[in-house]
């Protein structure tokens, strides 16, 4: 059975100004072990996506539809006791915000020690034991085991993150863009040590991030997502034949994936107001290739490859696309 | 821990330097401005030698800089001298005043900042609710109300029309125990207690109520919290984390509350005829008993700069991200 | 004291203009009593701002009109048909609020009362935002040993206790009503002083500043033109605060019996009701004065509030 199994999901924000739906229908599965990447620009709902499997949505976002099943049991359906359960022991979060996640006023061993005992009654020893070997794990010296958060620096308060998340040995870890906010140096530490989770402790693994290198050489299965909405979903294949405009536009943002030393090319323009979304597909207004077809209808979800979907109008011209996609005049077009 | 005892030499120097400033200000007050205390006790039937005989014994004579230094050394060793006109020394009395004083702040310092605080979290985390708007509002507007016409309201209804407490005072004639210690833990003074602590409440809790209410919508937007909740901490244990926090301003705020109260406190001890230290401030001011003047305006100066310094250096102790430089 | 925030009547804008060179003179009054209305109309858009205005309007309206509203001067006496004196009487047609001890009308004291609460209100909050937001300026602009210099001052002044040092004064001095408002002044300028100073060292580093210092321009002129302009609403905002301190500064003492002699304010009567033991016998003599100084108080209180809100977005979410 898929550990992690999210079902035409629907998330609303309630503002003053209106609704925005930050997820729109989104599905996939995470199969257990398995290591599944989300991609897409910031404000795509990547994140609150991430909030809304641990039920940490702020309080103006609700889920309005679908359903997160984790083995097979609705998180959305859960109260705070029930989400309690599987919070950190089940499910762990390495947040966005490592810089500000721990509480500046109590030391970090205290507060991994709060995790274990929200959810476990172990000795004293034995918590000790175990947040000293978590220490080691993501190479953090037990000299600093009762430092205050501040005096860490980013990155070590990142790897105090990791430790914290794997200190319960969770089934499932979510990292929500992990690497905000640190140094490039730095950002490879985190992304190496967030691997070695997958890769030596064999977890199932959700890494939500806009940086698409990474995702394609760690991930087994990547999700594209722009404005609330799968755009492309697959194996690695995503990234090596892809058939939608979007992640064609985003391939082309990086210059290893293409292979061939030539200009990057950014997607003009920005994504669509969620308050009130166009109608259509949501990329068609920074398309190079949309039609008249694409402004009216929302384009279904369709398998091109086994296990990998795609959501466009245009399968067809797939090849054409890639070719014109490549030239910088084409995005020019949009702008 | 370097950094801490630099701040701390700073800090103290910059403590007694206002203190000697203060001290300066009273003194040039006192002496420079027109007017002679011994014309206070002189009075025209003395003769030119008797007159004489006090300015040498009170040191009047002297040239002004040797007053100076001696009043300094005095007033830096709490040696104030004998009152003009209660035979006792000053240090005496105002050390009992003292006491009197804060015989009524104290308990309501400590029950407003209990209420206070309760109430100022419960309106931060139960933001955006009609209740809170009003609360928020009754709260601003206790707080520019003047408390010594509150003073006199609550004095004209439970004391004189209902009767229910007492006029003034401290204790009743004839009341209260054989030492200080007895006479406060005595219902009597409770039943004397009651109406100015009341109306010192009304403000003083006002303080704690709105700083913690806008701490906890600080740390409510702050990402620990989300972190928090997602690894399945009961709601109880995340308010203890959202108050712990919370609750760092508002220990500079009691100390600084404490410091006006102590000023302030003068108009209540008057409505309630509270024998405190702004009440024998007064009093003595009428007697010109300057003796009494100079040590009580003294120590009430002393009294708000002491307990600023404890709020910086209390900061310190207990946020660990308090970085001295 | 709490600090609060406000706005208050035209001549403190014009008081508070900082002294610019001569150049763009007219310009910059014009630009001041500018913001001026605007921040008054946009106070009146909050319901509490407006009827805080209206209030003050009130009183200010009663003050100025005072010698014909009013039915007696502050200290007639008055007397009945047989030329008997009208002691402690309850209110009555001839005496809407009744009469005090000496036989004085009550409803005439609370009239011209309104003219010592206007006055030591505007002077002393003025005064003080004067005093304070020139000491912040030179402060906060030019750092160093003014800085520290004014900032010890500062800290000297955070350290003397207001009421027994006004006491003190008053009892050497005499009370008058100049020198209280003075001794107000004295007391309020220091937060003015110390939230201005902070506000200046952050414009200080801005690109701005930056700018006109490469251009040659004198530090005079950056302090003044373009610094100064900066801080004003966060002037006008504690010369709001100093209204109402004053106010309540002014009927502290007068209440402990340090008020002017000759002349009525709420403090005073209050002094006088309560040495009279009026709070036991004569409530009319009272409540007068007492609302009348918390209604005032509490209007100018509602202003701050809606000012501040105009000034602090995140205070309406709040």
């Amino acid at each position: 059975m898929a550990v992690l199994e999210i079902k035409d999901l629907k998330i609303t924000y309630t503002t003053r100004k209106g609704s925005a739906r930050a997820v729109d229908g989104v599905s996939f599965t995470i199969g257990e072990g398995e290591y599944l990447g989300i991609v897409g620009e910031s404000g795509c709902g990547k994140s609150t996506l991430a909030k809304a499997i641990l039920g940490v949505l702020p309080p103006a976002g609700r889920v309005s539809g679908g359903e997160i099943l984790y083995k097979g049991e609705d998180l959305a359906k859960l109260d705070e006791r029930g989400l309690n359960r599987l919070r950190w022991k089940e499910i762990a979060l390495i947040p966005q915000s490592a810089m500000n996640g721990f509480d500046p006023v109590y030391r970090i061993t205290e507060q991994i020690e709060e995790a274990i005992d929200a959810h476990d009654t172990w000795p004293a020893e034995r918590k000790k034991a175990r947040i000293e070997e978590m220490f080691a794990l993501v190479g953090l010296e037990r000299s600093r085991l009762n430092d205050y958060p501040h005096q860490f620096s980013g990155g070590m308060r990142q790897r105090a993150m990791i430790a914290m998340a794997l200190v319960l040995d969770p089934t499932l870890v979510v990292a929500d863009e992990p690497t905000t906010g640190l140094d490039v140096i730095v950002q490879d530490q985190i992304l190496y040590r967030i691997k070695q989770i997958h890769d030596r402790l064999r977890k199932t693994m959700l890494l939500i991030t806009h940086d698409m290198p990474v995702v394609s050489e760690n991930c087994d299965k990547i999700v594209v997502m722009y404005a609330g909405k799968i755009m492309e979903y697959g194996g690695k294949a995503v990234f090596r034949t892809p058939y939608h405009p979007y992640t064609l536009g985003l391939c082309n943002a990086f210059p290893d994936l293409g292979g061939e030393a030539r200009d990057l090319i950014s997607i003009p323009k920005s994504p669509p107001d969620l308050l009130s979304p166009p109608p259509g597909c949501r990329f068609a207004s920074r398309c190079p290739f949309a039609t008249d077809e694409c402004r009216k209808a929302e384009p279904p979800m369709r398998e091109v490859q086994p296990g990998h979907v795609a959501a466009c109008h245009h399968l067809d011209q797939v090849e054409r696309f890639r070719r014109e996609a490549a030239e910088p005049d084409t995005w020019r077009r949009v702008a | 821990m370097t950094g801490f005892r630099r701040y701390l030499l700073r800090r103290l120097v910059l403590f007694f330097f206002v203190i000697v400033a203060v001290l300066t200000i009273l003194f040039a007050i006192l002496r420079i401005l027109p007017g002679d205390p011994t014309s206070i006790f002189v009075d025209s039937n003395f003769s030119e030698e008797m007159v004489r005989q006090q300015r040498v014994l009170w040191g009047l004579d002297d040239p002004w800089w040797v007053q100076y230094l001696r009043y300094m050394r005095n007033m830096l060793t709490f040696d104030f001298g004998r009152s003009f006109f209660q035979n006792q020394p000053v240090s005496e009395i105002i050390l009992e005043k003292l006491g009197n004083t804060a015989a009524m702040i104290i308990p309501s310092v400590i029950i407003s900042v209990i209420l206070g605080a309760t109430l100022g979290s419960w309106l931060g985390w139960k933001r955006g609710t009609k209740r809170e708007a009003l609360t928020v509002f009754l709260l601003l507007f206790a707080r520019s109300t003047p408390s010594f016409f509150v003073g006199i309201v609550v004095l004209m209804i439970f004391s004189y029309w209902l009767g229910w407490f007492p006029p003034g005072g401290m204790v009743s004639i004839g009341g209260g125990g054989d030492s200080f210690w007895s006479t406060v833990f005595s219902l009597d003074f409770l039943h004397h207690l009651i109406l100015p602590m009341l109306v010192l409440m009304t403000r003083e809790v006002t303080s704690p109520a709105l700083l913690l209410r806008s701490t906890m919508l600080e740390v409510r937007g702050s990402d620990f919290l989300e972190i928090l909740r997602a690894k399945g901490l009961p709601e109880k244990r995340i308010m203890v984390h959202a108050t712990r926090n919370a609750l760092l301003p508002l220990v500079t705020d009691i100390a600084v509350m404490m410091g006006f109260i102590f000023q302030g406190q003068v108009l209540l001890e008057i409505i309630f005829a509270w024998p405190g230290i702004g009440r024998e401030l007064v009093t003595a001011l009428g007697d010109l008993d300057y003796p009494i003047v100079q040590a009580a305006f003294y120590v009430m100066a002393l009294t708000i700069l002491t307990f600023n310094l404890v709020a910086d250096l209390l900061y310190g102790v207990i946020d660990p991200r308090v970085v001295y430089d | 004291m709490q600090e609060k925030l406000a706005d208050s009547g035209g001549p403190t804008a014009a008081a508070a203009r900082p002294p610019v060179r001569k150049t763009g003179f007219g310009r910059r009054i014009g630009r001041l009593l500018g913001g001026f209305t605007s921040s008054l109309a946009t106070i009146a858009s909050y319901p509490t701002g407006a009827a805080g205005l209206a209030i003050i309007a009130f009183f200010v309206v009663l003050a100025l009109s005072a010698p014909w509203v009013a039915p007696h001067a502050p200290f007639d006496v008055l007397t009945g048909e047989s030329k008997q004196l009208l002691r402690l009487k309850p209110p009555s047609a001839a005496a809407p609020f009744g009469t005090t001890n000496q036989s004085m009308d009550v409803f005439s004291q609370v009239i011209w009362g309104s003219r010592i609460a206007l006055l030591v209100g505007l002077t002393a909050a003025v005064g003080s935002a004067v005093l304070g937001t020139l000491i912040g300026l030179f402060s906060g602009y030019f750092g160093g040993r003014t800085d520290d210099i004014l900032m010890r001052i500062t800290d000297v002044a955070f350290g003397i206790p207001f009421l027994p040092f006004a006491l003190v004064i008053l009892s050497i001095t005499g009370p008058s009503l100049a020198i209280i408002i003075t001794l107000i002044v004295c007391f309020l300028w220091r937060t003015t002083a110390r939230v201005v100073r902070s506000q200046v060292l952050t414009l200080r580093q801005r690109p701005f500043i930056w700018a006109a210092r490469a251009a040659g321009t004198s530090e005079l002129k950056i302090l003044f033109v373009h610094i100064a302009p900066n801080v004003l609403p966060l002037m006008f905002l504690y010369m709001a605060i100093g209204v109402q301190a004053g106010v309540m500064l002014e009927a502290a003492l007068a209440f402990l019996g340090f008020g002017d002699p000759n002349l009525i304010s709420w403090g005073r009567m209050l002094n006088l009701a309560f040495k009279a033991g009026a709070v036991r016998t004569a409530w009319w003599w009272v409540l007068p004065p007492g609302l009348s100084l918390s209604l005032f108080v509490i209007a100018i209180f509602m202003v701050t509030r809606a000012y501040e809100e105009a000034l602090n977005p995140r205070l309406r979410q709040m």
